[in-house]
């Protein structure tokens, strides 16, 4: 006997699927097992799941620059998208390496040798030693992976760092990204960046901080360690703006905006008087009765 | 936060759209922003929450000034309870979009006044409404402030916080990166040991 099912039930299961997917993506850093774990129980059905939420996996690990680390070695890749080799494979050019990872465990396995574009390594290779050491020299739990790849033709550097606290006995959990792009096929090239910040803190509420800013400056291209070294130095100074522009901001907002929604004292700088208001009220009833 | 309130709304639609019992329970457990309607007959804004919603029609009431808001709108709901009576507070105030920056602010407060059996009635002295009695001891209820303090204080000063210790704008103390390669050590360490074994 074939059993099939209806349409509306399938229409329904594609869109709980879609609905499991979207929670999924945006699950918060640190707190993807969490989330799986309760869109789990929405759906009750962890087949459904597995297989119509796979690619909401993959992609979240991708979105979020998940580090990853082989048996047998201190050093982290990240997963993203310029890693992507397909069939559940990465890339990590600073090994010359391509694993498997498995997206719900966030394990590396398998590792092959990998060797990337040849033409590019010598950029590539100057990039990723320069931005080491200002990871190194900013980013307290700090990991960065630089792609030389040809798109549309044009030779590519691309960079990808990203630190996180994950702290879920205290409530909170915090990470920062940011994506640089620079091709050196012209004498001076436009460095493409995105930085990203999210923070969740939960004890007893729920705050988020979700912020992100785009830049773009120029950068003259010459050797590869004098391009990598100017590189990095507009990194650490748009990287250093940003995060001087967010303090700040807390500081406008706590004075301007909060204040603006919702006063701490009325404007006549001291507390209501509830008392008064009554007899006040009680007086101008009785001057109109 | 504009964002983050859009989505709350929408993953509460989502979550229900999966599991259709939970409908009941999902909106009257989980505040969502209030909605602002208008009362033509009135020409007044009024505030939608759970506690107006009667099925699926709100019912309109009369305002409720604050000197704390500057603005905003506010809706106060009543209903009588078997010893007393409760009620729910609305105020909802949006910036002005000045200085780029947007936010609003939702309160939703709930009280509920219990009259013990055989206390004094509040004298009537040709007021009609006999809840302004009550009106003080409602006023001096500093819940909003406290509230507003801790938001600011150590939910702001606290995500600023972990924002900061995620990257560091000075250059790392030496300390810390001796730490970083304590750890790195350590690591190999533990994995020689393995080996051993």
């Amino acid at each position: 006997m074939i059993f099939q099912l209806s349409t509306a039930v399938q229409l329904q299961h594609k869109k709980e699927v879609r609905i499991a997917a979207n929670f999924i993506i945006h699950a918060p850093p640190g707190e993807f097992n969490e989330v799986f774990n309760d869109v789990r129980l929405l759906l009750n059905s962890d087949n459904l799941l597995r297989e119509g939420a796979a690619q909401a996996f993959a992609q979240y690990n991708m979105d979020q620059f998940t580090p990853a680390k082989l048996d047998g070695s201190e050093d982290q890749v990240l997963i993203t998208e310029h890693g992507d080799l397909g069939h559940g494979r990465f890339f990590d050019p600073r090994k010359k390496q391509s694993f498997k990872f498995d997206h719900l465990r966030k394990e590396a396995s398998e590792p092959q040798s990998h060797e990337g574009e040849v033409a590019l390594r010598p950029w590539r290779d100057a990039c990723d030693e320069a931005l080491r050491a200002y990871v190194k020299d900013h980013y307290p739990t700090g990991v960065c992976t630089v792609y030389g790849k040809t798109i549309d033709g044009q030779q590519t550097i691309i960079a990808c760092i990203e630190g996180h606290q994950f702290q879920p006995k205290n409530f909170w959990n915090g990470r920062c990204r940011s994506e640089w792009k620079f091709t050196i096929s012209q004498p001076t090239a436009q460095v493409v960046g995105v930085l990203k910040i999210q923070v969740h803190y939960y004890e007893d509420g729920n705050v988020q901080l979700v912020s992100h800013k785009d830049v773009q400056e120029s950068l003259i291209i010459s050797n590869e360690v004098q391009t990598a070294k100017e590189f990095v130095k507009i990194i650490e100074n748009a990287e250093n703006e940003y995060q001087t522009a967010i303090t700040e901001n807390y500081q406008t907002m706590s004075d301007t905006t909060f204040k603006a929604l919702r006063r701490q004292l009325p404007v006549t700088r001291t507390k209501i008087d509830w008392n008064k208001i009554l007899s006040y009220k009680i007086g101008k009833e009785m001057q109109n009765a | 936060v504009r964002v983050i309130v859009r989505v709350c709304a929408c993953d509460c639609v989502r979550v229900i759209v999966c599991v259709p019992s939970l409908c009941e329970d999902l909106l009257s457990s989980v505040d969502q922003p209030l909605k602002i309607a208008r009362d033509k007959v009135v020409g007044k804004d009024y505030l939608l929450c759970d506690y107006n919603r009667d099925g699926d029609s709100y019912r309109c009431s009369t305002e409720y000034r604050d000197l704390y808001f500057e603005g905003g709108v506010s809706s106060v709901y009543l209903w009588d309870l078997d010893h007393g009576f409760a009620g729910v507070i609305l105020i909802k105030k949006a910036g002005d979009g000045s200085k780029k920056i947007k936010g609003c602010w939702d309160s939703i407060h709930v009280v509920e006044v219990q009259v013990r059996a055989g206390a004094p009635l509040p004298v009537q002295t040709g007021i009609n409404n006999v809840n302004c009695f009550y009106l003080p001891n409602l006023g001096n209820m500093d819940m909003e402030n406290k509230i507003r303090s801790t938001l600011n204080e150590i939910y702001f000063g606290k995500t600023k916080d972990i924002v900061n210790g995620l990257r560091s704008i000075e250059s790392l103390p030496d300390n810390q990166k001796y730490r970083q390669l304590q750890r790195e050590l350590s690591q190999v360490l533990t994995q020689r040991q393995i080996y051993i074994d």
